[in-house]
């Protein structure tokens, strides 16, 4: 096998098309290869092919095991009308008019991404896909493979079983089976020969999984001999022991079986959504409705925990009981609760204020957000909940060493989660107004987006994504609201787009933000409530944020959603005494924000409190001083040289102070006399604590968002690769080299990029291997060069730094 | 955004703006499936329980009527998550059904194998079980009819029964509309019920629950068993049943402490069935001394709990179960549900009001300030005492007075919980008092005179509180209570509910001492009173006394 031809094509490609390749397989540049050879080597590792086949969809994998049982060898090329002959065979009855059209953009598709290459005549599939392709289309190996590791007396038994007792002595016994079982109707033959019973074991394995336990697998059976009827298919070659206990359907006889279709039913197009149809405009209104009660449920979070915050668990994460505390709080299940507080971590709201023994706290950014319009504070939740790796679902579950997942517990969360979540809303978004997907239907089209992600651990994020989404209000009765669908990122740009477009471009065009999108479908914050006469108030809409802070502060909240009713009470009149108003104050701010008149029992309710609130008031003194000659207090308290102890006048014959007894009683004497005290200035406190904030941390990891790279990047990456290739390519060239010249070192045209850059002041981009060896890639402004090392200012770490010379893999212009 | 008079709160209550022009629409459309909670002066608050769905589904309320109803009216969207809850929570009703079978008798039937897979595993029902009939069905033994309905409802899946009744042995009773004619909500609450088979219904004190219980029998042509509270009630039910039905004073036997008549229409006290010796209930045989036709239960939610465990075997008999309310302060609510039926007519207090059925009642407060000796007394009581001191000063009895004087000429209950107390106001006001003490005869004969004006001021003690038929009572005053009950508020207020010859307006009043638990205790009271709708009103002592 090799990889020359393959090298040799990409070479050959066109700037644009090695555009369109990294950009639809970002891992390829990052970090940039040194050279085109690097870009091979890298795209024909398992890594990368397995990682390419997994962003195919069905019909297009279906093309790619096509490719790969119709050839044994990557070498061979296949004409595309046999592909599609082949093809067009297992597609379902019904669709093969959508076949050539979905075809020839599959092979288009599988081209740009290098999977398949070479002109029409011959299509090559790419090295290293081979290699990660197990089980192509639920078949098993070639028989030459299955029976391989047989005793050759085993195999000349099969071979006359077969062959029907004639003898194949003298050719490589393996080979002479497998092409024995290849040939047109000898399976058939064989399988006609087997009873129902065997049939129906084989019809099994027919599509898949191919492989079968059995006890005793590589029993010795033949036709004369064989049993049940597993054995009479051991006995001729049907089934093939690849283990003590395990057996396999060689390919040619699955394929046999499956009628020389390769797959079943094969859509050339993405299943149809399915599911209930909703008035887009109730749908939109309703996820209008979960963004208000997701934002307003946010902020109260962040506002208890700013007065009452929740330690940091040594594991990082928030305590059980601390966790059932919110629960409380937001009065939500269990899930919602966690969602709550996981995207308000994620939008930077909170934080833990030191990483072991800490607080979650809300941090200064929170302030921010406070005082934004709710439609504003809406977008930054969900953006920040629609970006993130970290999946809320998973909090109450355990890990694989069974310990809890907390709720903010740094290992909530699962690489795939950001990608998982925007593909789902994506097939939500795409399935129009008004219809509401079914879970079944999306997880279905999923399945044939992505068909090698699939699985019950993608099947949980999909639900995840789903429920959470109707939470936030990205969905509203299961369709994708106008404001959600806006915010999901464009789609990863398309391959064949130029380079250079002003990314923002599809921005510029959209008529609206989601914020604006959603702001006029947000009930309109009202700034009155009804009295009545069971001591509630009801606010028949949300507050303006002024009149809500103070009623939360007057009243207990009873009930919430589109409206909050609030109860009067002994204690909550209180405390909003406690908090510096008067009953005056009360009743004038009662009637101030009532549509009704002040119902009697809650004047009374609130002269009543007054008249008790104060009436016995406490304070702290150090030290008292009494007297029963008030004329004698007189006379300390006007003396000037005890204005240092602070005394305090409580009664006639009693003076409080806030110095030591010891102090008092050193002043007094000093003065000439005897010893007192309420609070320092007499007045109540308001015991309200102060809230507190934490910094936010620094910015999460950068991470290649859904939208793929920025297409700048992959230009400068792509002018890397053809520079460094240039430089790896002229090194091949040495042994022609002029005599006489010193031959150039490896690094030269590294090295001439370098001054050259260094003589214009420009910028360039690197590949550089780091002290551990670890490809990296760097831009740079190289300052200067000496003793083997490049001194330059590194825009990507923001420093200037030394580079070792033989380390630079690759230099190209930033430009 | 449409501007509907519903807000659906997260916590599933339902706030109705009753000034709304389309508030009476929305409140005919969510009554089936939401418990009114509170219906004071501005916005009404609905609870939907699964309770309360799960009567919407006996009723034959679909789970789409009501999501519909919930966003017709509903003035901002409506979380997805409460609609697929209540949806949910209703298919759960109705998914078991109790069933006769011509072969096996009671089976227990589902057309969900998964939900009788799931209660077949549950301990508790199990023993209840017979045979197995095939996948959707199990044989249940018929003794267990009421403990199945019981259990399962705890496990969420109310079953619906539908195993039908015994006719009972024949009895012909017709109502005598001579002089007076069954009121249209009467004859809808006793046509509900008998299309329901078995259930509750929920009407105020003095709307006439006896008359839809005569009503209920009529239908039913039955002999019937009538349970009451007590003996003064079994008289009146008797009396009522005299002049309401073609029955004579032979067919109605009273089945009380004192009498024990087993006739056609037999009335028999809680008191007297739930009497035990030496562990045995002595009464029980009443159950099957006859072969009941009908069972009415007065004052569901007073209803002790060996009568429900009786109850569990009389499943096969029609049960109507009658109240004012269905709130009970031992959280049973359930038991009724299953045992005696689902709720089959509802109407709400301040409706009836408005029609002019019961009378319109003004609930004052009056706030007594203790006199410094008092407070200082109030402040040394132990605990215990605590409330007995503030609720019987001697500032109370001062302030009675001045109010019962006020209404010289109206007929006035003064009601109170300390026989001290009554016994110090009836003397001070000159008037006769009833207590538990007091003879069932002289009881009567008090009433009576009361009835007929002969005495205008009763003090009674709280014996008075269920089933008495005061008439003309158009004052009543509260001179202490059992710490604020909810359940006895509504009694009391039944007190002075019912509709006056004159039409006039009843007045409700309440002596509090300030700041005591009795004012604690009045808040309770008060908050009830404001939910119920009436209008709530606050005086000082001073006040009062001062007008004289």
């Amino acid at each position: 096998m090799t990889n020359t031809d393959f090298t040799e094509w990409l070479r050959g490609l066109a700037d644009d098309r090695l555009r369109a390749l990294v950009t639809t397989r970002p891992e390829l540049i990052t970090p940039v290869p040194a050279h085109l050879e690097g870009l091979v080597i890298r795209a024909t590792s398992p890594s990368a092919a397995g990682r390419a086949l997994d962003r195919l969809d069905r019909f297009a994998l279906a093309v790619v095991e096509t490719f790969l049982v119709l050839t044994e060898q990557d070498g061979a090329g296949l004409p595309y009308k046999d592909l599609r002959k082949a093809v067009a065979r297992s597609v379902r009855s019904g669709e093969a008019g959508r076949l050539d059209g979905a075809l020839r953009e599959a092979v288009d598709h599988l081209r740009t991404m290098a999977l398949l290459y070479g002109p029409d005549t011959a299509l090559r599939l790419a090295p290293g896909v081979r290699e990660v392709s197990e089980a192509p289309a639920g078949l098993g190996p070639p028989a030459i493979e299955a029976f391989r590791h047989h005793p050759p007396e085993r195999l000349q038994e099969l071979i006359r079983a077969v062959h029907r007792g004639k003898d194949g002595q003298g050719e490589v016994a393996a080979e002479r089976l497998a092409g024995l079982l290849a040939e047109g109707g000898v399976v058939g033959r064989l399988l006609d020969d087997v009873g129902p019973q065997a049939r129906a074991a084989l019809d099994e394995l027919a599509w898949g999984p191919p492989a079968g336990r059995l006890p005793n697998a590589r029993r010795e059976v033949s036709v004369a001999t064989a049993q049940s009827p597993i054995e009479q298919l051991l006995a001729r070659g049907l089934l093939a022991a690849t283990g003590e206990d395990s057996v396999v359907l060689p390919r040619e006889v699955g394929l046999a079986l499956r009628g020389g279709r390769i797959h079943r039913d094969l859509r050339p197009e993405a299943p149809a959504l399915d599911g209930a149809g909703r008035e887009q405009g109730l749908a939109d209104r309703t996820a209008a409705g979960q963004a208000f009660s997701f934002v307003r449920m946010a902020e109260e979070l962040c506002e208890r925990w700013s007065v009452d915050p929740p330690g940091t668990l040594r594991a990082g994460g928030l305590s059980v009981r601390d966790m059932k505390k919110t629960v409380q709080l937001l009065d939500a299940p269990e899930w919602i609760t966690a969602l709550v507080v996981e995207v308000a971590h994620a939008a930077g709201l909170v934080a833990s204020s030191a990483p072991a023994d800490g607080e979650w706290l809300p941090t200064t950014a929170y302030d921010g957000w406070r005082v934004k319009a709710t439609e504003d504070r809406w977008e930054a939740l969900a953006a920040a909940w629609l970006a993130g790796d970290r999946v809320p679902g998973l909090a109450g579950e355990r890990d694989d060493r069974d310990r809890l997942l907390n709720v903010l517990h740094p290992e909530l969360r699962r690489p795939a989660a950001a990608e998982v979540r925007l593909r789902t809303l994506r097939v939500v978004a795409s399935a129009g107004q008004g219809l509401a997907p079914s879970a079944g239907s999306v997880r279905e089209r999923l399945a044939f987006e992505q068909p090698r992600r699939r699985g019950t651990y993608r099947d949980q994020l999909v639900d995840f994504t789903l429920r959470e989404a109707e939470q936030l209000g990205f969905t509203g009765l299961g369709v994708m609201s106008v404001f959600g669908r806006e915010l999901l990122p464009a789609s990863s740009p398309e391959p064949a787009k130029p380079p250079r477009s002003p990314s923002s471009r599809s921005r510029a065009v959209a008529p609206a933000t989601p914020a604006q999108l959603l702001a006029p479908l947000l009930p309109e914050p009202v700034d009155h409530v009804v009295l009545q006469a069971d001591l509630t108030a009801v606010a028949p809409g949300p507050l303006t944020s002024e009149l809500g802070r103070w009623l939360t502060l007057a009243a207990d909240v009873e009930s919430k959603g589109g409206a909050t009713v609030y109860r009067f009470g002994e204690g909550s009149i209180r405390r909003a005494l406690d908090a510096g108003s008067s009953a005056d104050d009360l009743i004038t701010m009662l009637e101030k924000h009532s549509t009704t008149p002040l119902p009697q029992p809650l004047r009374y309710l609130v002269t009543d409190v007054a008249r008790r609130h104060g009436r016995i008031r406490v304070g702290t003194a150090s030290a008292y001083v009494r007297c029963d000659d008030p004329s004698v207090l007189d006379e300390v308290m006007a003396d000037k040289r005890a204005v240092a102890l602070r005394l305090r006048r409580l009664a006639p014959t009693v003076v409080a102070s806030r110095s030591t007894r010891a102090a008092v009683v050193d002043s007094l004497r000093a003065i000439g006399y005897s010893p007192v005290a309420e609070s320092s200035d007499g007045d109540v406190l308001v015991t309200r604590s102060d809230a507190r904030r934490t910094e936010r941390p620094s910015s999460a990891r950068p991470s290649l968002g859904p939208a793929g790279p920025d297409p700048d990047l992959v230009a400068a990456a792509i002018r890397a690769v053809r520079a460094g290739d240039e430089a790896h390519q002229a090194r091949r060239k040495p042994v022609a080299a002029p005599d006489g010249q010193v031959p150039r070192s490896p690094s030269t045209s590294t090295v001439l990029a370098l001054q050259e850059a260094i003589r214009q002041g420009a910028r360039v981009w690197i590949g550089y291997l780091d002290s551990q060896g670890h490809a990296t890639s760097r831009i740079l402004e190289p300052a200067r060069m000496e003793g083997g090392y490049l001194t330059a200012y590194d825009e990507t770490r923001a420093a200037v730094h030394r580079f070792a010379l033989h380390r630079i893999t690759g230099v190209a212009d930033v430009g | 955004m449409s501007d509907g008079p519903l807000i659906v709160q997260s916590d599933k209550t339902l706030l109705l703006e009753v000034e709304h022009e389309r508030a009476d629409e929305c409140r005919k459309a969510i009554a089936p499936f939401a418990e009114l909670e509170r219906a004071p002066e501005h916005v009404h608050t609905y609870r939907v329980t699964p309770l309360a769905l799960w009567n919407a589904r006996a009723a034959g309320h679909d789970a789409e009527q009501v999501v519909d109803a919930l966003i017709e009216f509903s003035r901002y969207p409506v979380p997805h998550a409460l609609l697929v809850d209540i949806a949910e929570t209703m298919s759960r009703y109705g998914r078991l059904r109790l069933e006769k079978s011509e072969d096996h008798g009671l089976t227990l039937t589902s057309t969900d194998k998964a939900v009788l897979e799931e209660v077949l595993r549950a301990r508790k029902i199990q023993p209840m079980l017979g045979e197995r009939l095939g996948e959707d069905s199990v044989v249940v033994h018929p003794s267990e009819r009421g403990n199945i309905k019981q259990a399962l409802l705890k496990l969420g899946w109310p079953a619906e029964d539908l195993a039908g009744y015994v006719d009972g042995e024949y009895h012909e009773i017709t109502l005598t509309e001579d002089d007076w004619t069954l009121r249209s909500y009467q004859r809808e609450a006793a046509d509900a019920f008998w299309h329901g088979g078995s259930g509750v219904v929920v009407l105020p004190c003095g709307a006439g629950k006896t008359i839809v219980g005569a009503a209920a029998m009529a239908h039913a042509q039955a002999t019937t068993l009538i349970l009451v509270t007590n003996t003064v009630s079994a008289h009146q039910w008797k009396q009522e049943l005299l002049k309401r039905t073609s029955l004579t004073e032979d067919e109605i036997g009273e089945y009380t402490g004192t009498k024990k008549e087993i006739r056609p229409v037999t009335i028999a006290t809680y008191q007297v069935m739930t009497t035990r010796r030496q562990g045995v209930y002595r009464h029980l045989e009443l159950f099957d001394a006859r072969d009941w036709g009908l069972v009415i239960y007065d004052e569901v939610h007073l209803l002790p709990a060996p009568i429900f465990r009786m109850t569990a075997d009389l499943q096969a008999r029609r049960r109507v179960g009658l109240t004012a309310t269905l709130v009970r302060e031992d959280g049973r609510e359930g038991d009724v549900f299953s045992l005696i039926g689902p709720k089959r007519y509802d109407a709400p207090w301040k409706e009836m009001e408005n029609q002019g059925w019961i009378a319109p009642a003004d609930c004052v407060e009056v706030r007594v300030t203790l006199t410094d000796q008092e407070r200082l007394a109030y402040a040394m009581a132990e605990a215990e005492d605590r409330y007995r001191f503030c609720a019987t000063t001697p500032s109370k009895t001062r302030v009675t007075e001045t109010l019962v004087r006020r209404h010289a000429g109206e007929q006035v209950l003064v009601i109170g919980q300390y026989i001290d107390q009554l016994d110090e106001l009836a003397e001070h006001l000159d008037a006769p008092v009833i207590k538990g003490e007091t003879r069932v005869k002289e009881r009567e004969r008090l009433y009576q005179a009361f009835r007929e004006k002969e005495i205008q001021v009763l003090v009674v003690s709280k014996v008075a509180n269920f089933s008495i038929d005061l008439p003309e009572a158009s004052v009543a005053i509260q001179v202490s209570g059992t710490f604020g009950s909810r359940q006895e508020e509504a009694q009391r207020l039944g007190r002075v509910l019912r509709p006056k010859a004159d039409g006039g307006g009843a007045r409700f009043y309440s002596v509090v001492s300030r700041d005591t638990v009795d004012q604690d205790f009045a808040a309770h009271r008060q908050r009830f009173l404001a939910e119920q709708g009436y209008a709530y009103q606050i005086i000082d002592a001073d006040d009062v006394l001062a007008s004289e």
